[in-house]
């Protein structure tokens, strides 16, 4: 399904500039539908950023009323859908160094009592085999250990790989979004992936 | 090929997120047949992609479009704080109107009480039968003030006709006639010619005798009787030699005002009446005309009488008189 969204995106940014223009307008049909439109999305990124759902919801909501107030001031130089998320993400990282609102509690601290999701783990770390991505959607010990190790990454590194593997942008995109350099995010995207293994091995031992 | 590290998981990631060209791509196939390091270090990099992009899409919660809703239109309402400005501004305003009012009242009741003590007020008596004065001819009484003097009269008689040469001529001689010569001033300029005359009241007479003969070729003549109040001089229009004659000659300052004031408003009578056309007429004495009635003023109002001139008034009177053409 997410699949099936991406590939949508091009016919979704033509449509995205006839609803901003209505918007501006002041046109309220078409601000809900924007809003509508892309608010899962957002939610859905901001919640894997800061983990929270209450503080994800308020960022939405946040994000939602900014772009709306600022509608007028968005001159098409990118996209509207990178321009949105260019304010959902400094919104959340703003707000995440902020408030020190991140979850960081150890993964030490919380056992991985159910020997079912570490097993499932081992096995996908042993990198003998690659994993159904649809076995580990449903085993949902291991989504929450997933989560856990992607709150335990820098900032920046997490941002990169929840627009990247969770929003799935390209790194045009993402480079667009959070204002950096082509070169940056392929770095900083390798690195975080690098980091986020050891994360998830060093808390399986 | 060694590569390094860093780099080599950088080609990687991007191999993995079909980010490389095709070249680029055909290089990463070729090293990960070659090499089991690298083929372990793709799989590696591959599942960690996996397990991120395998996480659930959340959805947002039921109510984030309504909340969205609710807190732009709470943003708008607080942004609207030039509505709580327009109320301030509406206050002001009233007030202002209220203030506006109330100045306007005040301002009403001023004016009626100056009305009611113009009515109910004790005047002098010189300013009872006071005609009011209109405005002076532009430029006459500017550029010829009337002179005050300690004498008996003071004023000044404007004369407006169509021979201004032959008026000017007249009074030039009758001037050098009767010897005032050193006791006139003259200025002429601009179709206006100014005598300015300190004299006494005997050699004032004559001229005005004099005066009385060329009356008849002016269209117009004026007496502005300067009072001993700074209030504006008593004014006679369409005066005659006999009635200039008549305040001049008055024994002091103020018969000679309220005699001014009496003839104001019986000059000013008489130029409402209907005929009064024929007045002057009457005036010059043509017999051939019909004779109508002249209006006659009685008790306060009668027409003063000329009265002599007595021995001791030897002071100076100031007259200027300013001739000037239509």
């Amino acid at each position: 399904m997410r699949e099936a969204i991406r590939s949508a995106a091009p016919n979704i940014s033509i449509d995205d500039a006839v609803l901003v223009e209505k918007c501006r307008l002041g046109d309220s049909l078409a601000m809900e539908r924007l809003i509508l439109k892309y608010q899962n999305r957002i939610y859905n990124v901001i919640l894997k950023i800061c983990t929270n759902p209450d503080d994800a919801a308020e960022l939405t909501q946040d994000t939602f009323v900014k772009v709306i107030e600022a509608i007028d001031k968005f001159r098409g130089q990118s996209s509207f859908y990178t321009w949105l998320f260019r304010i959902a993400v400094n919104l959340t990282l703003n707000y995440c160094q902020r408030s020190a609102k991140l979850d960081l509690k150890s993964l030490d601290a919380e056992k991985y009592e159910h020997e079912g999701a570490a097993q499932a783990l081992k096995d996908f770390l042993s990198d003998d085999d690659s994993l159904d991505p649809a076995e580990v959607a449903q085993n949902k010990e291991l989504t929450e250990i997933a989560i856990k190790s992607l709150s335990e990454l820098d900032d920046s590194q997490r941002a990169v790989v929840v627009l990247r593997d969770v929003e799935g942008m390209n790194y045009a995109q993402i480079a667009s979004v959070l204002g950096t350099e082509l070169g940056t995010v392929k770095s900083r995207l390798s690195r975080a992936r690098g980091n986020l293994r050891k994360i998830l091995e060093s808390n399986l031992k | 090929m060694k590569i390094d590290p860093k780099n080599n998981d950088e080609l990687l990631n991007s191999y993995i997120d079909g980010e490389l060209s095709q070249r680029q791509q055909t290089q990463v196939k070729r090293m990960v047949t070659h090499d089991q390091q690298v083929a372990r270090r793709l799989r590696q990099l591959q599942n960690c992609r996996t397990l991120i992009m395998s996480l659930p899409a959340v959805e947002a919660p039921d109510e984030m479009l309504e909340q969205i809703k609710a807190t732009l239109e709470r943003k708008t309402l607080l942004g609207e704080q030039p509505v709580a400005a327009d109320v301030n501004r509406g206050a002001r305003h009233l007030l202002a109107r209220k203030v506006l009012a109330a100045a306007a009242m005040l301002a009403l009741v001023a004016i009626l009480a100056g009305v009611i003590y113009t009515i109910v007020a004790p005047r002098p008596e010189t300013e009872r039968f006071v005609a009011k004065a209109p405005e002076p001819a532009e430029g006459a009484s500017q550029a010829v003030p009337i002179t005050h003097t300690m004498a008996g009269f003071s004023g000044r008689l404007e004369l407006r006709t169509n021979a201004m040469v032959a008026v000017d001529a007249f009074i030039n001689r009758a001037i050098e006639d009767n010897g005032l010569s050193d006791y006139v001033t003259v200025r002429s300029r601009n179709g206006k010619s100014v005598y300015s005359l300190i004299c006494s009241r005997d050699a004032l007479n004559l001229l005005l005798t004099d005066l009385a003969s060329i009356w008849h070729k002016t269209d117009s003549a004026a007496l502005f009787v300067e009072t001993d109040s700074p209030v504006e001089p008593v004014v006679v229009k369409a005066v005659t030699a006999d009635q200039t004659y008549e305040i001049i000659n008055q024994d002091s300052l103020r018969d000679a005002v309220e005699v001014a004031a009496n003839l104001a408003v019986f000059n000013s009578v008489a130029e409402l009446m209907p005929g009064r056309e024929l007045f002057s007429a009457v005036d010059e004495g043509r017999e051939s005309l019909v004779t109508i009635p002249k209006p006659v003023l009685t008790g306060s109002r009668q027409k003063p009488k000329r009265k002599p001139v007595s021995s001791d008034q030897k002071s100076f009177l100031t007259l200027t008189i300013v001739v000037t053409a239509n």
